[in-house]
């Protein structure tokens, strides 16, 4: 019966049975849910190793750094289906993320043997690359000896493959010629609209269109909610600020943060285009955003969307989706959209943020540190993550597809269509330049000096690319 | 006219117990108010407006004691306690050292006039004014050639920077006010400079080395940046710990409010213990001239 057990398993593994026939298989052999987990995931592990010598690298020691994260939980609730294909042991590091990016920093620039690989996203990958503190991936990715062939790289979406890789030239393009692979893609958050359907209920409105009926539905709330503003969208003064609902109603009315002729960068932070978008912006934030605006941060915009002291937020589909569950008061009222800021195009731009596995360049152990990677970010452990775990959203379109995710996303309303809606044209649509977080800082400071009335939109833009095309002339990039 | 005395005695003093009430509330009302947050679950916590009334819960205290918090969304692993132990060891570890160290050291500074003596005292104290990050880092490199990275024994030493110097410093200003002519009399006796440092030095200057000790035990405890460059997260202080609270998923308010209820504890309860050293130390210090 064992054996039968097994080839059932194996069979749904290869994609030969359904879903529905091995439960009801399953079922019939009076296999409850936890031993069917085990075996599906032994029958995983398995598959996984038939065409791939995964035990090259057995009793070998790894050290990972991770940053407190749902995706790191995710990661390490399945371990131990590594630690059973590969014979290797791990061990991790997890820091709070306020301090992740500073231990990181650091284990980098000492050249430290310590961890053989760590958590990234892909903008710190700008400085850590060209420092020569990371391996570029695709020594592995090319080369079909090291790379498991039912790993599927092209599986990943387009987009997040080629925002993860540089050539380290700034200014060059996301994924152009000559580019590094500097990290793998690994889980993934779009910037689109979460909001209260009960606040939206109760006022008599609707998910906004555009940026100019966002303003309107944002005052609605405001005037007639009963206390909740209308909408939460992070102010302070960091990168951070930028790259959310900011950058991507940004780039949906045609602005750009820099313009780049003969490899040499000037900002157009002050075109006509970002003058249009930023003016709406910030009277947005005047008239509806929370009053210590200039403080917030994911933290804020999440917590008072999930406290209902928010009517909508502009930022990360995923801080929707946590406020959506846990203690939140307003849990199970929350709902979510697509949002093309642009009244004149249809399709939104979300600029992207990519937690991804990226491996040191002075780890002592690299092919096994790859072989962790190729599995962290390999179809089976992300389809446990998003199925079993709160790994949102995967990086992996085939995940999208699978009907237990689909089932378990879909009582997110609207979760699912904004993500189909958003994820062609879902990238990183800054520049990559060396001074990423120094100028992004800038950009943030003079928005805040704008929503403050100390400056003209017009002329604190005007102002604003003034002083980075002096930092980027002094720098040499300009 | 009797009354009117009673009055006008009565109306400053009234006057006087209300400005103290305002004092009071003004200082202690950012503890008072995390106190009572400990006790809330975090849906109480964020409800708009907040509620002075409240059914308390001993959650937040009971997750951070027992490693493990179990909410809606899940089960999470609150490393909370270990972090405490981690910071008890290294400042006391660390104190422990210093003083070690130090007494002796400000007791030479203080009594001995020796070549470069006073070029290595500002060396020490300049400790305090490097920034620790352009210290940190080269030393992290030195730390894995010598395997003291990732060591209570490394942080332990690297704590020396805090320490050392505030201990050398404060108790060298205690020693030079004691009067040297009681110890030349004990050593005029036969005893040796040793015996005269440990029996009348040490015991005189005892409010100011405690003084000392308790304040290197503040700093100490209050650092965040040395253990989190040079040490794995099992070996992380409660300063770093706390913050594992601010998830990506949300902030667990309540139980950073009981995390920093316990984490004041241990300093409050010494500074409490010493407060009588303390105050005589410190004013003993500051009015040396």
């Amino acid at each position: 019966m064992s054996d039968k057990i097994k080839a059932m398993f194996e069979d749904f593994v290869a994609g030969r049975v359904g879903r529905r026939e091995l439960l009801r298989d399953a079922a019939r052999f009076g296999i409850g849910a936890s031993a069917a987990g085990m075996l599906l995931n032994a029958a995983q592990t398995r598959a996984l190793a038939a065409d791939y010598d995964w035990k090259a690298h057995q009793g070998k020691a790894l050290k990972v750094l991770l940053n407190k994260h749902p995706y790191a939980d995710a990661m390490i609730a399945d371990i131990e289906s590594f630690k059973n294909l590969t014979g290797m042991s791990v061990t991790w590091d997890i820091f709070p993320e306020d301090v992740y990016f500073d231990k990181v920093t650091a284990a980098l620039s000492s050249h430290s043997t310590e961890y053989d690989a760590f958590m990234t996203g892909a903008y710190q990958t700008w400085q850590y690359g060209p420092a020569g503190w990371l391996v570029d991936l695709d020594e592995y990715l090319k080369n079909p000896a090291k790379l498991a062939p039912n790993y599927d790289w092209d599986g990943i979406l387009a987009g997040l493959r080629s925002s993860t890789a540089w050539s380290g030239k700034p200014g060059d393009a996301l994924g152009g010629p000559g580019a590094k692979q500097w990290c793998l893609p690994w889980g993934f958050e779009v910037n689109n609209v979460s909001y209260n359907q009960r606040i939206f209920d109760k006022v008599g409105v609707h998910m906004p269109k555009n940026l100019p009926d966002m303003l309107e539905v944002a005052a609605k709330i405001t005037k007639d909610a009963g206390g909740p503003y209308g909408i939460g969208v992070r102010g302070s003064r960091s990168w951070a600020t930028i790259h959310p609902g900011f950058l991507s109603g940004y780039t949906n009315y045609g602005g750009k943060d820099f313009e780049v002729r003969g490899g040499k960068l000037k900002a157009a932070m002050n075109s006509p285009q970002s003058k249009e978008f930023t003016k709406l912006w910030v009277e947005m934030i005047q008239k509806s955003g929370p009053k210590n605006w200039a403080t917030y941060t994911w933290y804020q915009v999440g917590t008072d969307l999930g406290a209902g002291a928010s009517g909508m937020i502009y930022d990360a589909d995923i801080l929707g989706y946590f406020m959506d569950g846990g203690d939140n008061k307003e849990r199970g009222h929350l709902a979510y959209g697509a949002f093309a800021a642009n009244p004149n195009e249809t399709a939104p731009t979300a600029n992207v943020w990519i937690w991804s596995l990226a491996m040191s360049n002075f780890s002592k152990n690299k092919d096994a540190a790859w072989d962790f990677i190729q599995w962290a970010t390999g179809t089976d452990h992300l389809l446990f993550g998003a199925r079993k775990m709160d790994m949102v959203n995967p990086v992996r379109t085939k995940i999208w597809e699978d009907p237990e995710f689909k089932e378990k996303i879909s009582k997110y309303p609207g979760y699912l269509e904004q993500y189909t809606a958003t994820a062609p044209k879902a990238r990183i649509y800054f520049t990559p330049q060396p001074l990423f977080f120094n100028l992004t800082t800038d950009w943030a400071a003079a928005l805040q000096q704008m929503v403050a009335k100390q400056v003209p939109v017009d002329e604190g833009l005007d102002k604003l690319a003034a002083s980075i095309d002096r930092q980027l002339k002094s720098a040499g990039l300009g | 006219m009797a009354r009117s005395d009673v009055r006008a005695a009565g109306l400053p003093r009234f006057l006087r117990a209300f400005a103290l009430v305002l004092v009071l509330i003004f200082f202690l009302f950012p503890i008072a108010w995390i106190f009572l947050m400990s006790f809330q679950s975090n849906e109480q916590i964020l409800r708009i407006p907040p509620h002075l009334l409240f059914t308390p819960t001993l959650m937040n205290y009971r997750a951070l004691i027992s490693g493990k918090l179990i909410t809606a969304a899940g089960s999470l692993d609150l490393p909370f306690m270990r972090n405490l132990g981690n910071s008890a060891l290294l400042s006391a570890a660390s104190v422990a050292l210093s003083l070690l160290l130090g007494v002796p050291a400000a007791y030479a500074f203080a009594r001995f006039r020796f070549r470069l003596g006073e070029n290595i005292a500002f060396t020490l104290l300049s400790f305090r004014f490097a920034p620790p990050l352009l210290v940190l880092l080269p030393l992290s490199l030195y730390f894995q050639e010598l395997g003291l990275a990732n060591t209570y024994v490394g942080l332990i030493w690297v704590y020396q920077l805090i320490c050392l110097p505030l201990i050398l410093w404060i108790v060298r200003s205690y020693f030079e006010d004691l009067s040297p002519d009681v110890e030349y009399a004990y050593r005029v006796d036969g005893h040796s400079w040793w015996r005269a440092f440990t029996r009348i030095a040490i015991p005189l200057a005892g409010p100011g080395i405690a003084a000392a000790g308790l304040l290197a035990f503040i700093f100490a405890w209050n650092n965040f940046v040395f253990a989190l460059i040079l040490a794995s997260a099992d070996k992380q202080p409660v300063t770093v710990g706390a913050l594992a609270f601010v998830t990506a998923s949300g902030i667990q308010y309540g139980q950073i409010a009981a995390a920093i209820v316990l984490s004041i504890l241990p300093t409050l309860a010494l500074a409490l213990y010493a407060q009588r050293w303390l105050v005589e130390g410190l004013s003993l210090g500051a009015v040396k001239g």
